[in-house]
């Protein structure tokens, strides 16, 4: 279906999941926030191009990638990796310290996942876009996305475990403190 | 006859449900439909997709926690009006103008090829904002406002030009305010942002279209005791002015 873009409505209702997805690629705010500009406009400067207004948040998350991969100047190639069986049971974590984590914590944790995989975990929880979507954005294979997401959200799982268990190792024993004091 | 129920390992159902988003909306993609169907029979899956499904929710709720910079917004749609799409009920007078102005052009060319010889250099335009900034008394603002976005809004309702692209790290300093000026019959704005050391940066924002050709280098350098330096950015000519010491100036642009 072609009709007109309403550039003010695709702004509103974007431009919090761009800027979560750029600040996940870049880990900066400054940067996330001029690729985010950079991205809508863009779009501004393309809209016409855009036949079917249903792609636009496709359009707009491989149009942030790419910008931010530009401004890397990224020329090797995809990297090496390894192929290795698929595991479905990683680390399994309390809910209650998931929840006393922080949000940038969890960036942090995103950050760490292989580069392979990260950007479609990034995408499956920044912008919860669909597998479909994400194979689009990224253009690769649904196959691929499927499996990047498997691998992805299991080193998520480790990294995120190991990151609470460090965490709880760093807690005071102040009960034991109490008793020695009495 | 009864229809053959179709059953997969559960290794493959847990590598298919991984891709089911948190907040349900795949629940009618027929992709899913073995994966699910597989999971309301075998207890192991249905207790590992139920683990599956609070691990993705937290993990959106904690990112959904994230909030950009409280001018992103304002600074994006500045940034796009300078550049929106014609809209096709615009095309015919537009179209009446462009053959109005053709016309004009071909009786106009001889004059304008001669004024250009006079042309308008940005080193006079920055002359000329640089003298009226250290004017005395000081220019007045047309809107004072710590709000960015209402001094887009001014400007947009005075057909002077916004900042096209606001540097990431400026989106969260107030603004002292605006103003819409005129230079050799061509519209631009200024708009002043407060720096943390109470000295201001000023913006000049200017279609770059005024000018006959730009060459501007992308470093600041010394004009009559301020720090200048010039942006070419989407068509505008953006031009960042200030007394603050080089190190503060940094730190934002």
């Amino acid at each position: 279906m072609t009709h007109e873009i309403d550039l003010e409505a695709v702004v509103g209702r974007f431009y919090t999941s761009l800027y979560r997805f750029a600040l996940s690629l870049t880990k900066n705010e400054a940067e996330a926030g001029d690729l985010t500009q950079q991205t809508f406009f863009i779009l501004a400067q393309r809209s016409h191009q855009i036949r079917d207004s249903s792609k636009v948040k496709c359009w707009l998350f491989t149009t942030l990638r790419r910008e931010f991969l530009r401004a890397l100047r990224v020329q090797s190639s995809h990297p090496h990796v390894e192929f290795r069986p698929e595991i479905h049971d990683g680390p399994s974590i309390s809910p209650d310290a998931l929840r006393a984590l922080d949000a940038k914590a969890v960036i942090d944790a995103l950050h760490q996942i292989e580069p392979t995989y990260r950007t479609a975990v990034e995408l499956f929880y920044l912008s919860e876009l669909s597998y479909k979507e994400i194979a689009q954005t990224l253009e690769i294979p649904i196959g691929t996305v499927m499996s990047r997401l498997s691998r992805g959200k299991e080193q998520l799982k480790a990294i995120l475990a190991a990151a609470i268990s460090e965490n709880s190792d760093k807690i005071i024993p102040l009960k034991r403190d109490e008793e020695a004091a009495h | 006859m009864k229809k053959p129920r179709t059953e997969i390992t559960n290794e493959s159902a847990k590598f298919v449900l991984n891709a089911y988003r948190p907040n349900g909306a795949d629940a009618q993609d027929p992709v899913f439909r073995v994966a699910l169907e597989q999971a309301a029979r075998d207890p192991e899956l249905a207790a590992w997709f139920k683990e599956q499904r609070s691990f993705d929710s937290l993990i959106a709720d904690k990112l959904a926690e994230i909030q950009p910079p409280a001018n992103l917004y304002s600074a994006i749609l500045a940034g796009i009006a300078n550049r929106s799409p014609i809209r096709r009920s615009n095309l015919r007078p537009l179209l009446a103008l462009a053959a109005v102005l053709i016309l004009s052009g071909a009786i106009l060319l001889p004059f304008y090829l001669e004024s250009l010889s006079t042309s308008k250099s940005i080193e006079q335009y920055q002359r000329a904002n640089l003298t009226m900034l250290s004017s005395s008394p000081a220019p007045s603002l047309d809107l004072v406002t710590a709000d960015f976005s209402r001094t887009q809004e001014y400007l947009a309702e005075m057909k002077a030009p916004c900042i096209p692209f606001l540097p990431g790290s400026l989106l969260d300093l107030p603004t002292a305010g605006c103003k819409s000026l005129h230079w050799k019959g061509q519209e631009f704005s200024l708009t002043c942002f407060r720096l943390p050391s109470g000295e201001l940066l000023h913006v000049f924002v200017i279609d770059e279209k005024a000018f006959r050709s730009i060459n501007v280098g992308d470093k600041f350098r010394e004009m009559d005791g301020w720090h200048v330096k010039c942006q070419r950015r989407a068509g505008m000519l953006l031009m960042f002015v200030s007394r603050a010491s080089m190190a503060e100036i940094k730190q934002f642009i």
